[in-house]
């Protein structure tokens, strides 16, 4: 026996459907995907620890989260609002972790939010790059063992095209890690130093 | 064909829809694991080829690995692909329900479980292992043609295969022992090549 079943012809009259469909949809102008823009040091980002990806806006769920066949989450970003809600969705699939999007110009009032994160190379939690779709964030939650917390921060802006780009710090804390309360401030992501 | 195609011929697009609509279905299948995603991969795979036929290398020969690669990426960014296509994809036809005939629908139902055992033993491979896999022993094609779908060096698609097969090797065998179903985790063209 061969690894994959026999292949099959698509269900009758169906090659005809969707023949019909593809020709008469060629002229149709497809979507266009938003420019990817990488951030500028000057936006404080931390370079070595963010990496850019692109948002789009109007989407509706504002975010989505999908489970890849590696154990990894992807998720999508489709409205920078309501960090809290892809938290719990996070939560929901059993790991303790905490989620923050910061606009620009505003950071964390507490630094650093935790005394005790876990080295980057013991636990890697951003998947970079990612082996899945470009646009999407890849989060390894495996990487959370018992006891230690998640931390995902998110750069947002909303430059006038349309296109929002952000950046990502992620980073498992063995311990508390202190709320992200937002104040003015040009901080780079994450906690200094790490 | 490949000339027309990338000029914009209606025709010849038409043409490559009938000859290779089928090899599309069955590659999204595969990589799927869904009868209906697959079918929405089909129509997706020749929207984009058709958005994508201006950077096709003139030079080349059939058309059926960068169709498959078109393939790979769409049925990998599935959501997106319906993104972009949004408005077209709202007036697909939605397929007619399978016919109740007991026989094809224990075939597809078997074909579901054997396809959920390997899309398994596959799902714990690297991406980009996964996609080299399906491309040479799903879809058959060579090392040269897995190397133009998939825009790598031969190279590098020889030894992904070889990992890859080692691998799903490994992770089968003990379950090809229990239940003595032998499993060919090589392509056609390895085979007999």
């Amino acid at each position: 026996m061969n690894l994959f079943p026999e292949e099959r012809d698509l269900p009758e009259g169906r090659h005809r459907q969707l023949k019909e469909f593809v020709m008469t949809s060629l002229d149709d102008k497809p979507r266009s995907r938003p420019r990817l823009r990488v951030l500028a040091p000057a936006l404080g980002l931390a370079a070595a620890a963010a990496v850019a990806f692109p948002l789009v806006l109007g989407g509706t769920p504002a975010h989505a989260v999908a489970e890849n066949p590696d154990g990894t989450v992807s998720i999508t970003i489709n409205e920078a609002k309501d960090p809290k809600a892809l938290e719990a969705e996070l939560r929901g699939m059993g790991h303790d972790i905490v989620v923050d999007y910061l606009p620009e110009g505003k950071t964390c009032a507490t630094r650093p939010r935790s005394q005790n994160w876990v080295p980057e190379e013991q636990a890697r939690l951003a998947v970079s790059p990612p082996t899945s779709d470009a646009g999407d964030f890849q989060i390894d939650l495996r990487q959370i063992k018992e006891g230690q917390t998640g931390v995902l921060e998110f750069a947002v802006r909303e430059p006038q095209d349309g296109s929002v780009v952000a950046g990502i710090w992620a980073r498992v804390s063995d311990g508390p890690v202190a709320p992200c309360e937002l104040v003015d401030g040009d901080a780079p992501l994450g906690d200094p130093g790490h | 064909m490949r000339a027309r195609v990338r000029a914009g011929d209606r025709r010849a697009f038409e043409q490559l829809f009938d000859q290779y609509a089928k090899d599309v279905y069955n590659h999204a299948w595969r990589l799927t694991g869904d009868w209906s995603a697959a079918e929405d991969v089909v129509s997706l795979t020749f929207l984009e080829a058709w958005r994508l036929r201006e950077r096709l290398d003139p030079d080349g020969g059939p058309l059926r690995p960068w169709l498959l690669g078109v393939a790979t990426n769409v049925a990998r960014n599935l959501r997106r692909a319906r993104r972009r296509h949004e408005d077209a994809m709202a007036r697909m036809p939605r397929a007619e329900p399978v016919p109740d005939f007991a026989d094809e629908l224990t075939g597809r139902l078997a074909d579901q479980q054997r396809l959920a055992e390997v899309r398994r033993a596959i799902g714990r491979l690297r991406k980009h292992e996964q996609d080299v896999l399906l491309l040479c022993v799903g879809a058959g094609l060579d090392y040269a043609e897995a190397a133009e779908a998939l825009g790598i060096p031969v190279g590098t698609v020889r030894s992904r295969l070889s990992r890859a097969r080692k691998k799903l090797e490994l992770d089968l065998a003990p379950r090809q022992t229990q239940d003595d179903r032998g499993t060919a985790v090589r392509s056609i063209k390895e085979s007999t090549g």
